[in-house]
This record gives structure tokens, C-alpha cells and sequence, in this order.
């Protein structure tokens, strides 16, 4: 081992300009590949930093208007859910696929504390909700069962709505167990969430019995989540969605097959298409890398041609006293693979660095939208999976680059030696 | 017999067939010191390339202590080179980036031998050509004398069964040449080192004990030359 590295260090030492120079070219192809990757995961990071916190497996359905007439009924109409949906969704019907089932009331109007005031918009919901959309609380509780049940006026605000109804840097916090003024009506306030405009839940929390006696018309709800199982692919999802809403707008009497007039979110399918495109966004990337690494390759294989040329007669001279092809392939392969390996961990190394110069600088500003901080890049680095793959593709692109010039290397014909210079 | 040809044909088909060897029939015993004279083109390189098994030959048969040379891979001809001949350039043919000494244990390398014993053995073999002092010399830093027996310790340092020459001394001028010639006849003396030497010169034929003269292909006259007098020049030095 250690003869064949002194080998190669002596036809290193030979052309250090030339060898620098084509392994500046490997270097540059793997230190791209690992940035596009590292960026590209950041890109990824930012998408999914939103969507993981939802329990991925619900769906939820809300009404929409009716966009062609049925049964004799004009379109343009408003559906408008009640209570029977909920039965129908929680029924015997869907019951292969639909497990948990909830719904949720709305109203609006202008929360108090001392002097301040906010308007806010309040969703009546179940205590279930909580883990279905997995609602992070800052401090204090969810609405519980016992709310439901005594119908009780508690109130969770989002932490900003809570700190504008307090006075400058007041932590949220301090209004746990106060009471605001909603309206005429007083409601204790128990919890204060995280505030998330993007995900469109910046709403007030109170108990769905609550609002619903308060506030509500009849059996009107604003709208239904369910959790389901046994949909695992696009397909699937897009059957149940079918046959899910054919029953819904039936009982509105609006077409079975009228998307507008039932809207329904499938985080499940979401995902998956979220998935979808992410992994063709990575399989892009690697094929961005990798064309660039070839070019470094293409250049090493050029050199170690050259080299080949150089040696013929120094090949000549080794197999004369006893050199086998084996042994003068050997040699080629050696090199090239030393030379790939070295400059692709070079450059390996400073993608690396690169990446955590993104995370420090890029990974850390965000965008402001709609009053709330997305982050660009998240993470925008590269795991220990991506730098193994990536020495693979190093030693297999270094034999590559080998194969044909050790080839011919090892068809030196011995005679060669012989020939005067 | 230690080397036997039979009977060796070789043609080159480059454009118009060259029938290079006719017929060669040849015995050369262990311990002899021999050269093969003949003009250019006369077909002694090709016959050197057949007896160094750097080359094949068409018909006949080719043996080396017994054993036929024949049909062998590049492999089984790599190590039959490593183990049973030493070549002795013109050129010298050391390679320029490798010291006196790593030259030396270059064909030991090839046989696996570990790195202390080839550098031991190495050492050995220029210390007994006077070379001790120049092992971590490399070949440009050497004058041609002293790099032809480099060469030699190379050629030597596996115990080959026979030392093929070619043209050992057309490259040094007539003094290196004597001296290289008698370093040579020194070997076959005293150490029974089988050696040929392939030349076209009149006077390094005459340091030799048998001169065998090939001419357009066929073996022409042997002549026993253990008295060194062939050649009207080769009595008191070698004619450049």
C-alpha cells in the first residue's frame, strides 16, 4: 500500500501544476453538488417547517357556492353545513376511512381588556382540534370537555392579540386567568397560543357549545376536520374526496360532481404532492452536481492520458523486468482515485463550510409576509448520508476517470523499453 | 541445455509480410558467455525480443531450462521475465524519477518482496558493483558507465537464469565500454552467470567466448572465440 502511494506521490510531485489544476476541477464539481444539495435542503426545510406540525392524515371541508345549476336550482348558491353534515361524516357511510370527527362554529367581534381594544375573530372548537392540528400553546390549557359541557365563556387568544390588549411590553402571559370583554360579554382567558398568521388560524379559541349558543343560527357550522386512515395514495384520496362530496352536496341539493360547492383541504395529498415535487427537486439537483463533477472528471481522465502518453516508455521499461498489466493498471487507477478522492474531499470540505456560512447568514434572515417571518433557507446543510453517497460517487468517478487511460496503459507493449529514446 | 530454439520462424505483417527470422536453430548452455553479431536488419532484435519473451514467434519451439515458451499470457510472461531474465539496455533504461537503489529493487517489487529485504538486497548488489556510494543518487546525476551498472545490479538482483544484453555498450564510449564488457566476463567467470550479448561491434563480440553471426534471418557461422581473436581490433580495446 504504502509503495503504491509513493508511486503516486512521485508522479504528483512530477506535475504539480497540472495535477492542481485538474483537481481544482473536481474539487469545483463536488463543491457544487454539495452546495445545490445543502441549499436545496434549506429550500426544503423552509417548505415543510409549516407542515409537519399538522396531523397529516385530516381533511377538512367547508362551503363553498354552487357553480352550475341541479335539481332546479340556480348556481352561485351558498352551501352553508349544519350539524346533519357532521352526522353524515361521523355516520355509518364513511366510517371505513373516517375516524375522528369534529367541527367548528365562528364569529367576530371586539375583545377589550382595561382601555385597549382588538377586534378578534373567535372559532368555537372541541378539544380534539388541539392534537389534530397539533396547536402549540405558549402557556395556560385548550378548551377541555368540562368547557364543553358547562357551555363555560373561556377564552384562548393568540399571544399577539393578547400583548396588543396589554400594555407595551407586557408578556402575554399576564393575561392568563383575567377577564376580557368580548362584545357585552366577559370571558376568562385560560391560554395563550402561538400566533401563526400564514396557517389562517390566528383566531381566538373558545368552547364549540360555547359560540355555538352565543352566536350560532340553527345548525349552521362554519366547518368539518376529520381525521381518516386507510387513503394511501393520490388515487385513493381523490376517490374518497369524490364520493365524500357527491353525499355532502346531495343533501344541499347541489351536483354530486360540483367542486366549488364543497371545498375540501386534504393535508394528506398535500403532503404527498409537497413530497412529490421536493424529491424532484433533489433528483434535479444531484443531476445538476453530478454534470458538474463529470466535467472535473472528463478532466482527469484528460490528464491521466497525458501522463500515460508521458510514461509509455517507463511502462515499457516496468514490464520488462516483471511488471504485469494488472500491475501498471493498478498504478493509473491508483492515481486517479488518490487525485478524484483528495481534491473531491477539498472541495467536499469547503461546501461544507459554505453550507454553514448560509445557515449562519442566509438560514438565519427571513422574508416578512403578511406580518409574519418565513424563513428562506432552513438548515441549508448537508447530513452525513449525503457526504458518504457523495465519497462513492468519488471513488467510482476517480476509476471512471482511470478505466480507459489504465487501459491503455496496460497495453504498453514491453518491446517499447527497448527502443532507443 | 539451458536455452533451445527450434526451428523459430517470426513474420511481420506491417503492409507487406516481412519474414524477419527463417529457421532459427540455437543451443546456449548454462554458464556460457555468448553475442550475437549481425548487421541491422539482419533480425538479431527480434531473435533478442523472442529470447527476453517481450515478443512472440510464429512456428517452432522456444525452451528455457525445459520449459516450452509458448502461448503464455501477458501475466505468466511478466513473471517469466521477472524470475528468469535479466535485460541489459542500451539505454539503460532506468527510470529517471527513482534513485540508483529504487531502481535496483524495482524487479524484486514486482515479486512481492517486503521493502526491508528489497532495500537490503539492493544495497547489496551496488555495494558489489561499487555503486554503494550513488544509491540515493538518481540516474541524471550519474555518469553512463556508472549507469549501465545500475542497470546491472537491476538485472541481476533476482538471479535470473539468463543476463540478455542488448547493445550494453553503445552508449558509453570505449574506455566505460572495456569495462562494462570486462564487469561482464567477470560475472560469467566467476559467478557462471549465463550472459548474451546482442552487437553489431566487432570488439565487444571479442570480449566473448562464443560469437554467434545471424544474417538476413538464418544463423550463419559459430565461432569459438575463447581466445579472443576474432577481431583484428579487439586486442588491446574496443574500436568506437
Amino acid at each position: 500500500m504504502r509503495d503504491v502511494f509513493t508511486e503516486i506521490w512521485e508522479s504528483v510531485r512530477r506535475n504539480k501544476l497540472r495535477t492542481s489544476l485538474t483537481g481544482f476541477a473536481v474539487s469545483w464539481g463536488i463543491f457544487m453538488l454539495i452546495v445545490l444539495l445543502g441549499a436545496g435542503n434549506g429550500l426544503q426545510n423552509s417548505f415543510f417547517q409549516g407542515g409537519d406540525r399538522f396531523a397529516s392524515n385530516t381533511m377538512q371541508v367547508g362551503g363553498g357556492r354552487t357553480s352550475k345549476p341541479y335539481d332546479g336550482l340556480s348556481e352561485g348558491r351558498r352551501i352553508i353545513l349544519d350539524e346533519k353534515d357532521v352526522t353524515l361524516t361521523d355516520g355509518s357511510t364513511f366510517s371505513d376511512h373516517i375516524d375522528q370527527v369534529i367541527a367548528t362554529v365562528s364569529t367576530s367581534g371586539t375583545a377589550s381588556y382595561g382601555k385597549k381594544s382588538v377586534s378578534v375573530d373567535i372559532e368555537g372548537n372541541y378539544p380534539e382540534r388541539q392534537q389534530m392540528e397539533k396547536i402549540e400553546l405558549v402557556a395556560g390549557r385548550y378548551v377541555n370537555q368540562k368547557d364543553i359541557q358547562q357551555n363555560r365563556k373561556v377564552i384562548i387568544l393568540p399571544q399577539n392579540t393578547a400583548e396588543s390588549l396589554l400594555p407595551d411590553n407586557t408578556p402575554a402571559t399576564e393575561l392568563i386567568g383575567k377577564h376580557i370583554r368580548v362584545g357585552t360579554l366577559s370571558y376568562l382567558v385560560v391560554g395563550i397560543t402561538k400566533s401563526d398568521r400564514m396557517r389562517g388560524n390566528n383566531m381566538a379559541t373558545a368552547p364549540f357549545t360555547t359560540i355555538k349558543n352565543i352566536y350560532g343560527k340553527g345548525n349552521e357550522i362554519e366547518d368539518i376536520t376529520f381525521t381518516f386512515h386507510g387513503l394511501n395514495s393520490q388515487a385513493e384520496n381523490t376517490e374518497f374526496e369524490d364520493q365524500y362530496r357527491a353525499a355532502v352536496n346531495l343533501r344541499h341539493r347541489a351536483a354530486p360532481d360540483d367542486r366549488r360547492a364543497l371545498w375540501i383541504w386534504n393535508r394528506f395529498t398535500q403532503n404527498l404532492q409537497m413530497n412529490t415535487v421536493s424529491s424532484i427537486l433533489e433528483v434535479a439537483l444531484w443531476i445538476i452536481g453530478l454534470f458538474t463533477l463529470l466535467g472535473g472528471i472528463v478532466g482527469v481522465s484528460n490528464i491521466m492520458l497525458i501522463t500515460v502518453k508521458e510514461r509509455t516508455h517507463e511502462f515499457g521499461i516496468r514490464k520488462a523486468i516483471g511488471a504485469s498489466p494488472w500491475d501498471i493498471t493498478k498504478l493509473i487507477l491508483a492515481e486517479s482515485v488518490t487525485i478524484t478522492a483528495i481534491f473531491g474531499y477539498i472541495g467536499m470540505f469547503l461546501g461544507m463550510v459554505v453550507c454553514q456560512i448560509l445557515d449562519k447568514t442566509v438560514g438565519q434572515a427571513s422574508m416578512s409576509v403578511m406580518d409574519e417571518k418565513i424563513a428562506m433557507l432552513v438548515n441549508p446543510t448537508v447530513g452525513l448520508d449525503v457526504a458518504i453517497e457523495a465519497t462513492v460517487v468519488l471513488i467510482i468517478a476517480g476509476t471512471l476517470a482511470g478505466l480507459f487511460p489504465a487501459r491503455k496503459a496496460s497495453r504498453v507493449r514491453p518491446i517499447e523499453a527497448l527502443r532507443a529514446e | 541445455m539451458l536455452l533451445e530454439l527450434k526451428d523459430i520462424n517470426k513474420t511481420y505483417n506491417n503492409g507487406q509480410p516481412l519474414h524477419v527470422l527463417k529457421g532459427i536453430n540455437l543451443s546456449i548452455d548454462k554458464g556460457e558467455f555468448v553475442s550475437i553479431m549481425g548487421a541491422s536488419g539482419s533480425g538479431k532484435s527480434t531473435l533478442l525480443n523472442i529470447l527476453g519473451i517481450l515478443d512472440n514467434y510464429d512456428t517452432g519451439e522456444y525452451y528455457i531450462d525445459g520449459r516450452l515458451i509458448k502461448g503464455l499470457t501477458e501475466k505468466q510472461a511478466a513473471d517469466y521475465r521477472n524470475r528468469m531474465i535479466g535485460f541489459i539496455f542500451q539505454s539503460f533504461n532506468l527510470i529517471g524519477f527513482k534513485t540508483a537503489v529504487e531502481n535496483v529493487e524495482l524487479p524484486l517489487f514486482y515479486q512481492g518482496v517486503n521493502r526491508h529485504r528489497r532495500h537490503e538486497l539492493a544495497m547489496q548488489y551496488l555495494d558489489r558493483l561499487g555503486l554503494a556510494d550513488w544509491a540515493g543518487h538518481y540516474p541524471n546525476e550519474m555518469s553512463g558507465g556508472q549507469k549501465q551498472r545500475v542497470a546491472i545490479a537491476r538485472a541481476l538482483i533476482t538471479g535470473p537464469k539468463i543476463l540478455l544484453a542488448d547493445e550494453p555498450t553503445g552508449a558509453l564510449d570505449s574506455k566505460t565500454s572495456e569495462e562494462v564488457m570486462q564487469l561482464l566476463g567477470q560475472l560469467n567467470q566467476e559467478e557462471h552467470v549465463t550472459i548474451i550479448v546482442v552487437t553489431h561491434e566487432s570488439g565487444v563480440a571479442n570480449c566473448t567466448n562464443k560469437i554467434i553471426h545471424i544474417k538476413d534471418g538464418v544463423i550463419g557461422r559459430i565461432e569459438d572465440n575463447r581466445a579472443h581473436q576474432a577481431s583484428t581490433f579487439g586486442t588491446s580495446t574496443i574500436m568506437k
